[in-house]
């Protein structure tokens, strides 16, 4: 049990009235820029990202969880109570927690989100505690060979967890590929793409990426349909589930959790599917599936309780591999460059302070929501109705602030109207803009991997076979690639959208 | 753009899938601006790798799928090419130009209100006075909030000849 002992060191290191503030005001930031329609936890936290960089590196980290968790609290209120969800996951939660909004039950469903992902963070975080040692020493027997076949079967999980044209999902994954080139070759130094320009000489920022695909572009999007979003102006109701709700959603929020820390751990940002996993158990296992899609609490707890697990554990192939499974988790990177920090294993071992740190803050993020955010509610409605004509502008200039805080640079507020153009763009034409996310995220990684590998190997690309790890995630790619192009599996996993 | 037209009035319709063939026309013209930008580098070989290896065979996989794309046009039924709404972006991109040309020379207390009121407009819906009203005190809390509470580098008033930099 020498993890929980490490625990408890990081929750001391956590407890510091300075990191305790610090969580605090990351948590309120984090929800009040994730309750924005339209604006999930990729674009909050590249927007507050820059707030952390004059901090030390765990204060930092620390204050960069709350903002995570306040944002994903946040997308959650927005979807229940407008049935906007701010990202895909939070699809999910609308379905049956916009209905109990409805019915005048949005503060139970409010209160059983949090709940559930209070319980969920929890165990989740026992979870990572328990895994990470182990798993950051298997990283020890993995060289450049595994780690790109490690990052091609990510590859291969994020074409399969597409929507839509699993065609379309590999060219998104070669775009983004290609974007993450941009800037300067790691070993020659030489300048690729950047038309001279010294702007584009350090690459594009993926908090750029993120503001400009997840904010702007849904900003473009949005104002297509003027003021046709309604408000919920019905009451909210008691936020304590009463003791029949909370009964009914004990089972579906322990499932949730299981089923969210397994997919989190999945590199290839396998936390997306554990609110529809979830949602699909629990409408199989109910005695009346009809209820579910007419404010069925079950809908809302298992999804939200497997949410938060696999947010949650979406931590550990970055703290252990260094590989960062999604795009919240590549700006946790870029956050963590800065102070000089790389992850991977030996973080644990050089920094304990930090890693069990950030550990224990997990927790505390959680925490910090059920009993801090949650009876602000009121003020989350209030902000959420203000009309979109004025929200938006909101969020134009949250965006601007936030790209001129990184680097001080007013040409990046250009890129990332580029890359807004870009986004608006992809969704006319179906491109869904998740896979490009993490061919950028993974991109440089895998190039130097694989030079690394192949030189290595005197250039044979035989090292990818007679190595048995990198062998099997290779074959493992192969399969999730043959499996996405078959119909019938992929007609399984829209239907539980149909009905 | 013609083709296009040709193809959506005919009953037998040249191009079946105008978004898949738009896009595939892009991705192949961009896949060769990018292998045109690449020329000057080398590329090296497999066991050591040049600078432009990784990017030219990325944008050679890029076009390959545009072209792909493009044939599929030809073959299979797709949808037809979605409207643009061109009031919102238009807006929004001349705010976010206009933050970005001001910033730094005039500072924050003039680029954000500038480019407050240029992004409303963006909506179909807009209430100048109400966002007047909103732009000020959005200003005010944005410079409250990021500059004063968090500390962020935000230029906030620059003007040269006052000689006011705070």
């Amino acid at each position: 049990m020498d993890f929980l002992q490490n625990l408890v060191h990081g929750v001391g290191v956590a407890l510091s009235p300075v990191n305790v503030l610090l969580c605090f005001a990351g948590c309120m930031l984090g929800t009040l820029i994730g309750v924005l329609p339209g604006i999930g936890p990729i674009a909050t936290i590249a927007i507050l990202l820059p707030l952390t960089f004059g901090l030390d590196p765990t204060a930092a980290l620390i204050m960069l969880a709350g903002i995570y968790y306040g944002a994903q609290y946040g997308g959650s209120t927005a979807s229940i109570l407008l049935n906007i969800p701010g990202e895909s996951s939070a699809v999910v939660t609308a379905l049956d927690g916009h209905e109990m909004a409805r019915q005048g039950r949005a503060g139970a469903a409010l209160g059983i989100s949090a709940i559930g992902s209070f319980v969920a963070g929890t165990i989740a975080t026992v979870v990572i505690a328990a895994l990470a040692s182990p798993l950051a020493s298997l990283a020890l027997v993995f060289g450049p060979a595994e780690y790109f076949a490690l990052m091609l079967t990510g590859l291969a999980f994020a074409v399969l967890l597409a929507r839509g044209s699993v065609f379309k999902a590999i060219i998104m994954i070669l775009i983004g590929i290609l974007l993450s080139t941009i800037g300067p070759d790691l070993t020659t130094g030489q300048l690729r793409l950047t038309f001279g320009a010294v702007w584009l000489a350090d690459g594009i920022e993926i908090a750029l990426l993120g503001m400009g695909l997840f904010g702007i572009a849904e900003v473009f999007r949005s104002l297509e349909h003027g003021e046709a979003r309604q408000v919920r102006q019905t009451r909210i109701g008691s936020l304590l589930p009463s003791r029949e709700e909370l009964r009914a959603s004990a089972r579906p929020i322990l499932r949730g959790t299981l089923l969210g820390s397994i997919l989190g751990i999945l590199p290839g940002n396998g936390a997306v599917l554990a609110p529809y996993a979830s949602y699909t158990l629990e409408k199989k296992l109910a005695r009346q599936p009809g209820r579910f899609g007419r404010g069925a609490i079950e809908g809302v707890a298992g999804p939200e309780s497997a949410n938060n697990a696999g947010a949650q554990t979406s931590f550990i192939p970055l703290l252990t591999l260094g590989i960062p499974p999604n795009a919240v988790m590549a700006l946790m990177v870029g956050a963590m460059t800065i102070h000089g920090i790389v992850p991977g294993p030996q973080i644990m071992t050089k920094m304990p302070d930090l890693f069990w740190g950030l550990i224990a803050s997990m927790w505390m993020g959680n925490l910090m929501l059920l009993i801090i955010n949650l009876p602000l509610v009121g003020l989350w409605v209030k902000l959420l109705n203000v009309p979109y004509r004025l929200m938006f502008v909101g969020i134009v200039i949250f965006c601007c602030i936030g790209v001129y805080s990184i680097n001080s640079e007013p040409a990046d507020i250009l890129i990332m109207a580029a890359l807004a153009v870009f986004g608006y763009a992809l969704s006319k034409f179906n491109f869904e803009p998740a896979p490009l996310t993490l061919g950028f995220v993974l991109g440089r990684m895998m190039e130097e991997n694989l030079r690394q590998a192949l030189m290595i190997s005197r250039g044979s690309f035989l090292t990818f076979v007679e190595r048995p790890i990198a062998a099997f995630f290779i074959v493992l790619a192969i399969v999730m690639l043959a499996v996405g192009i078959l119909p019938s599996i992929r007609r399984g996993r829209d239907e539980v959208f149909v009905d | 753009m013609s083709l296009l037209n040709k193809g959506g009035d005919g009953i037998h319709p040249v191009i079946r899938s105008p978004q898949n063939f738009v896009a595939g026309a892009f991705l192949i013209v961009a896949a060769a601006f990018v292998v045109w930008m690449l020329s000057g580098l080398s590329q090296g070989t497999l066991r050591t790798m040049g600078p432009a290896m990784v990017p030219r065979w990325t944008a050679v996989g890029i076009g390959l799928g545009g072209a792909v794309l493009v044939v599929l046009s030809f073959l299979k039924e797709g949808e037809a090419l979605e409207r643009w709404h061109l009031r919102g972006p238009i807006f929004v991109l001349a705010s976010l130009v206009i933050f970005a040309a001001t910033i730094r020379s005039v500072g924050f207390l003039v680029a954000a209100p500038l480019s407050m009121l240029t992004a409303g407009f963006g909506s179909r819906e807009v209430r100048p006075l109400e966002l007047v009203i909103f732009t000020v005190a959005m200003t005010v809390f944005c410079a409250v909030v990021f500059r004063v509470l968090l500390n962020q580098p935000l230029p906030m008033l620059v003007l040269p000849a006052l000689s006011i930099q705070f």
